[in-house]
């Protein structure tokens, strides 16, 4: 499987004791996979997608941080990437993703437009995804780098690591 | 190059002289602006204006760049100019032949909002009436199919309307999930 003791060890939470023994918890295992290959699903409505192209070209490499897999299918994916601005009329397509993706999933709002609207505050734009559909990681920026991008993807492999849920099941463990 | 500058050069007068010769009664006003030629032409014969552009073997208008419109309501200097009608339909049109352009426009009056579709002049006609319908609310009659294309179908009003506030009527925030995606 190429999983060595080290690999095991970085996972929060694990112990070796002597030998080739490895105590842990199945939890903290199945959250080391999850975060080391988070299948992307892009949502690219304008110049963010460029950006998240760039980030996923050979130049800045996201597959270095294993989340290259970038699937077309929301049924295939656990990571929605929102990299555009989102129409009135969009914003039921996106939402319709959103659903169809299997748990755990997560999302990230990349830029200004996904996160706030940015500078279109005008009666055809949705001031927010989040009003809608709930975020994990918010980037900042018009467009933001790609740099930017992969912080976010480790951001979002911190928070499975953490052991912390999506934010789009909060509201279920709640009640 | 210097030729077809010469043929630009010639094309302008020539459209104006013809225009004025066969479709005088239809003319409220022509004008030159940046070497286009700007005819202000009557609703009632634009149809036949812009037929008689595009089939004239000497001008040769084939090519429909673009329909749109402008709300002049804010406007007080243009709305003078063609007894207060409101908006102004505008075709942009351009001639490989004569390697020119000339933009066609037709006031319309806010109690009258239509204007005969062009889609059996230029096919392509079919979604820039679409547009126009869907931005400022002006009517094509003729037009085959004649609905929204930009904004949702079930959105009020045209909101390139001069009326119609910046930031919407609240569309950005209600909208029914269940009734779009069935």
């Amino acid at each position: 499987m190429g999983l060595t003791n080290t690999d095991i060890q970085s996972a929060q939470g694990a112990e070796q004791t002597d030998g080739n023994i490895i105590t842990t918890t199945i939890d903290k295992v199945i959250n080391w996979g999850r975060k080391n290959s988070l299948w992307p699903m892009p949502f690219g409505t304008a110049c963010c997608a460029i950006e998240m192209m760039a980030t996923l070209a050979s130049k800045f490499d996201l597959s270095r941080f294993g989340s290259e897999a970038i699937r077309f299918s929301p049924r295939q994916s656990d990571l929605l990437i929102v990299s555009g601005r989102i129409s009135i009329k969009m914003m039921p397509v996106l939402k319709r993703i959103y659903d169809q993706m299997p748990d755990p999933k997560w999302v990230i709002s990349m830029g200004a437009c996904a996160s706030c609207g940015g500078v279109f505050d005008t009666y055809t734009l949705i001031q927010g995804v989040d009003q809608f559909i709930p975020v994990d990681v918010y980037i900042p920026g018009c467009p933001p780098r790609p740099e930017d991008l992969i912080d976010a993807v480790l951001q979002v492999q911190q928070k499975i690591a953490s052991g912390a849920s999506p934010k789009g099941v909060e509201h279920l463990l709640e009640t | 190059m210097n030729e077809e500058k010469e043929v630009e050069e010639q094309s302008i007068p020539l459209v104006l002289e013809k225009l004025e010769e066969h479709h005088a009664d239809a003319l409220l006003s022509q004008d030159e602006m940046r070497g286009t030629i700007v005819a202000v032409v009557r609703k009632e014969q634009v149809y036949a204006v812009l037929e008689y552009l595009k089939t004239d073997p000497e001008l040769a208008y084939t090519f429909l760049v673009d329909v749109t419109a402008v709300d002049n309501s804010q406007m007080e200097s243009e709305l003078m100019q063609f007894d207060y009608a409101r908006f102004m339909v505008v075709y942009q049109l351009y001639s490989y032949q004569g390697q020119c352009r000339v933009r066609v426009k037709v006031p319309v009056h806010e109690n009258d909002l239509s204007v005969p579709s062009v889609t059996g002049l230029w096919r392509g006609a079919n979604w820039l009436e679409r547009e126009t319908y869907d931005m400022f609310g002006i009517n094509f009659e003729g037009h085959p199919d004649l609905r929204r294309i930009l904004t949702p179908d079930d959105f009020q009003g045209h909101p390139l309307q001069k009326d119609y506030p910046l930031r919407g009527r609240g569309e950005r925030e209600s909208f029914n999930f269940d009734k779009q995606n069935a």
